[in-house]
Formats: structure tokens, sequence, C-alpha cells
């Protein structure tokens, strides 16, 4: 959580993505607590390995020199109060409600190839449209324009 | 350990990330604040579905991960193409969505 907080506070964008990895990993060891072992060793590869290799790589190609311009005093005042005010109205219905044992489950990689492989293979499928219409979406996006004179 | 101590980090985080979008200006730092609220979501999926001895939470945070990948190639192929054509990445400055 601490390093959740670094993510916000961090003056470089540099220094907030490499506290977000350390946040990413503590939630996968949660994940990996929670006995959703598939899930913690995907967390790793596709947020820590693939996702913020991405925005580290944008980082350094965009190369921010500059400093960022503070956001006003009121912005985020404001914003720390409204904050302030969603956690202190929902930790109290959390820690009054949810007190129940946790059950034993298998969140092994067979148990979820199977749930995901058969119940629901229709979504898988679309996600895999989906993920396709990214890259295409991505390449267009980012290709610089060639027919504009320059 | 408890879920609900579980349930409380997570809304911590979610807390910590949505502050982030409110009040930083650089959009590479408001996109990870947006993954770090995405990732609060999955811890509170995968401790109920430890309470609830079922695994479709865990199938759905599969899929919450497999779009958070494709937002992020998107979102970033705009920091961009933004960049680009404003050579800034803060917030005000992209108020137009033109080409």
């Amino acid at each position: 959580m601490g390093s959740a907080l670094g993510v916000v506070l961090m003056q470089k964008p540099l220094y907030s993505a490499l506290c977000l990895v350390l946040n990413l990993f503590c939630v996968a060891v949660l994940f990996g607590f929670l006995d959703a072992h598939f899930l913690a060793v995907s967390q790793v590869i596709v947020y820590a390995g693939a996702i913020m290799v991405l925005v580290l790589f944008v980082i350094m190609l965009l190369s921010l020199e500059g400093q960022e311009r503070p956001s006003s005093k009121t912005i985020t005042v404001l914003a720390g109060l409204s904050v302030a005010g969603f956690l202190a109205i929902i930790f109290g219905p959390i820690q009054r409600a949810f007190t129940a044992k946790p059950t034993a489950i298998q969140g092994s990689v067979k148990d979820v190839g199977v749930e995901l492989y058969t119940k629901y293979l229709f979504s898988f499928e679309i996600a895999s449209v989906l993920i396709m219409v990214a890259i295409v979406g991505a390449v267009v996006l980012a290709r610089r324009i060639k027919n504009n004179g320059n | 350990m408890a879920i609900s101590n579980y349930l409380a980090l997570a809304a911590a985080l979610f807390a910590i990330g949505c502050f982030g979008v409110m009040s930083r200006r650089n959009t590479i730092v408001v996109f990870m604040c947006i993954e770090l609220m995405l990732n609060a979501v999955n811890l509170t999926f995968v401790a109920f579905s430890k309470m609830h001895g079922e695994l479709s939470g865990q199938i759905g945070v599969f899929f919450v991960m497999v779009v958070a990948a494709a937002e992020a190639a998107v979102g970033l192929a705009i920091i961009i193409s933004v960049f680009r054509s404003t050579l800034s990445v803060e917030t005000p400055d992209s108020s137009e969505l033109r080409l």
C-alpha cells in the first residue's frame, strides 16, 4: 500500500511506474495467499511483465524533461476529501459484514483452465477478437502519418 | 486471514488510484492510476471467489486482465499520438480530440 501511495505522490513518472511494479508484485503475492495461483502467475507475467514494460518504454520514448505543473490546490483538497469520505463510509460495513470463514477452493491452472474452456469458451473467443482489434488500433494510432506533407 | 482485511486493502488501493486520477495532470500517471484501480477490483474479485468457493470470480479477473492489456496498448498509442501533435502529456492541453 505504501508503494501505491508512491505511484500517486512521486513527481517523476518513471519513479511512479517503478512503484506500480512493486505494488503489482505485492498484489500477486496476495493472490497467492488467496489460493489463486494461476492468477498470481499471470499477474506477474501480464501486468508486471508486459504492461509495465510498455509503460516504461513510452515514458522513456517521450523523455519527459519538463516538470509537471502541479494541480490546483482546491482540486487536490477536494479529491482528497471525497476519497477520505468514501473510505470512511465503506470501512465500517466491510469490517462488520464479511467475517465469514474462507472456504477451500482450488485455483490451480488445471481447474481455472477447465472452467475457462468449457463454461466461458465464448467469452474467451470474444477476448481474443478484442485483443486483435486492440493491436490493429494501436498500430493505426501510433503510426506516423506520411501523406500530410512532411 | 479474514476476507474483510483483503476487502479493506482493496478499497484503500482503489481510493488511492481514484485520488491519483483526480489530482494528477500527467496522462501517463493517470493511466497508471487506472491500472491501480483495476488491480484493486481484481483483489476483491479473488477475495469473494475465495469466500464463496467459486471459480467464476477468478475467471472474471482473467478477463479484466485481458481487457487491461488491450486498453494499455490502445491508451499508450493515443498518448504517443497526442504527444506528437501537442508535445505535451498534460491533461488540460489535450482537450481537443481531433485529428
